[in-house]
């Protein structure tokens, strides 16, 4: 009777978990994919369409539009956050006292919400007196309003999206500088060996495996860029902004195109798992970070 | 000697320009905040404000619905790590420590969750949001009413089924020894009682690192709120923020001031529990 109970427990442990994942995550994994064939809006259940949604999808140019700013947004924001952070990371790991100090300021824009990190920029892009317009006005560089010009707007996104991920890269980085043994350097410093010859001999290829990692993580957040689109730009001015989130909202939720908008989200999906599984393959089983 | 003097010093000028370009958005908030409304007339940056009107702090919460929108996002935050960490924690303890059929199966099945992104499956989850029998005027069936749509259970739910907190609290417990389960065993303590009474006193720092990355995450949540409500009662701060903007948007002190008081929890919380939170972005970077 014990053992027929204790045969039992396991299950109902993970029972509350189980049921909340299979509700909300893995049912609606397996619909987003049936929906992305069928034409159900807000009115009706809708009918099977075939791929008439993906025909849909390579011939709409908000979301091709879409397609480019995201991977524009990902190329220019994770690739100088990466760099910006290992940069300060190796200064940090100088012991230098005020390190601490130091690494609380940078990381602290990652600490804000993605509508508090608008406000912000919306204000220091702001043609009514904002720090940035101004600075750039007073050397007669922009009179325009950078969010609302199409040529600027995606640019001045970039921006922020970089300011919010550096520390990210900063705090992993210095982790695994951390795991470098000094010895390494020290035999190089005997060798005779500059401080810029041992960053790209040692640092650089031990931080490889930290590197890929880092990488992986900004690569899938930033294909999920929303909130600060959403907030500064709307995606405007005349879609030069918008993201693949920001469409599988538009689509979904405003003109209430449920079945296209899951067509959206399955290349977003796709995008995301990609790279997820190529962060699976490459990392080995047993974590070395720790 | 001299050469590690000298990059010493390149290192504290590089570190300090740094600094002064991460936190100078910061000031900009804060002196903003404090500016009189005729500072933005004239369309001229002042870096300083010449009136210092603290005032502007009172008028900014007063020109919203902000204790509602702070009473939801507490409730939110609060119920939504509560329930993630006690639902997480269990379900890391059984994979970690009991055998029982299914396990691997049903371990890899979870495994996929991490490769899911909440914006990708939002559309199918608010249509079963809308089909949650028995609520919001829903029949048996799921049909007729709004279900947990503008709701509380929209917005801390879906929060609970994000794996990581599974993933990490098995990580945690599968370091402990066996010796552990067998001694708890001979005084003739069940699983159950073997994880409150041994295991869960242990838990503390992966409660902690859990536990920030989940209110960090929920608090700043703006995603599944934006989806999920439709009524100003039901605004949590992040949208309650958005809104502010759109109907005061031009008047950038009291729009700085609320920036500022919605971002002041998590600030102060970063500050007090600094070490946790570090070691929480690693432990969750290491997860799998």
């Amino acid at each position: 009777m014990k053992s027929k109970w204790n045969s039992i427990v396991p299950y109902i442990l993970i029972s509350p978990y189980a049921i909340i994942y299979l509700v909300f995550v893995l049912i609606p994994l397996i619909w987003v994919f049936y929906l992305s064939f069928t034409n159900q809006n807000i009115f009706s259940a809708g009918e099977w369409i075939g791929i008439g949604n993906y025909q849909k999808a390579f011939s709409d140019n908000a979301f091709l539009l879409s397609i480019r700013n995201t991977s524009f947004y990902w190329l220019f924001t994770v690739l100088p956050s990466m760099i910006i952070g290992l940069v300060l990371a190796v200064f940090m790991n100088t012991k230098i006292k005020l390190a601490p100090v130091f690494r609380a300021i940078i990381y602290l824009p990652a600490v804000m919400s993605g509508v508090a990190v608008s406000m912000t920029w919306i204000w220091l892009y702001s043609p009514i007196g904002g720090p940035i317009y101004s600075f750039l006005q007073s050397f007669g560089l922009s009179s325009k309003d950078l969010l609302k010009d199409p040529a600027t707007a995606l640019p001045a996104v970039i921006v922020v999206g970089i300011w919010i991920s550096i520390g990210f890269s900063m705090i992993i980085y210095t982790a695994g500088l951390q795991g470098i043994p000094n010895e390494l350097y020290e035999a190089a410093s005997i060798d005779g060996a500059t401080s810029i010859r041992k960053f790209f001999q040692i640092t650089i290829p031990l931080l490889r495996p930290i590197t890929f990692f880092i990488f992986i993580m900004t690569t899938i957040a930033s294909f999920q860029v929303f909130d600060i689109v959403y907030v500064m730009t709307g995606g405007g001015p005349a879609n030069r902004t918008t993201t693949i989130v920001n469409e599988i909202v538009r689509r979904g939720f405003e003109d209430f195109e449920m079945g296209y908008a899951a067509t959206l989200a399955i290349f977003l999906l796709i995008i995301v798992f990609v790279f997820t599984l190529v962060n699976y393959i490459f990392t080995p089983k047993e974590n070395d970070l720790n | 000697m001299l050469n590690n003097r000298k990059s010493k010093m390149i290192a504290y000028i590089l570190l300090i320009i740094a600094s002064i370009i991460m936190i100078l958005p910061f000031l900009f908030i804060i002196f903003t905040s404090l500016k009189g409304d005729t500072e933005f007339v004239s369309g001229q940056f002042t870096f300083l404000p010449k009136a210092w009107q603290f005032e502007n702090y009172v008028a900014a919460m007063q020109t919203a619905a902000w204790g509602t929108y702070f009473k939801n996002s507490f409730i939110v935050t609060f119920f939504g790590v509560g329930a993630s960490i006690v639902v997480s924690l269990l379900a890391g303890y059984t994979f970690a420590r009991m055998n029982f059929k299914g396990k691997n199966v049903i371990f890899i099945i979870l495994l996929l969750g991490l490769m899911v992104p909440p914006q990708a499956v939002i559309i199918p989850q608010f249509i079963i949001m809308k089909h949650i029998p028995l609520f919001g005027g829903n029949d048996l069936f799921g049909m007729g009413g709004n279900g947990w749509l503008n709701t509380y259970y929209a917005l801390i739910i879906p929060q609970v089924a994000a794996p990581v907190g599974v993933f990490l609290s098995r990580q945690f417990y599968q370091y402990f020894p066996k010796s552990l389960d067998e001694a708890a065993y001979m005084d003739g303590a069940g699983p159950i009682r073997t994880f409150i009474s041994v295991y869960l006193p242990l838990s503390g720092p992966v409660i902690a690192a859990f536990g920030i990355l989940k209110t960090v995450h929920i608090w700043n949540d703006f995603f599944h709120p934006l989806i999920y409500t439709n009524t100003a009662e039901m605004r949590t701060v992040q949208l309650g923020l958005q809104a502010f903007q759109g109907e005061f948007g031009i008047e950038f002190n009291l729009l700085m001031a609320a920036t500022l008081v919605v971002s002041i929890p998590l600030i102060i919380m970063f500050f007090v529990f600094q070490k946790h939170f570090v070691q929480s972005l690693l432990s969750s970077s290491v997860k799998g």
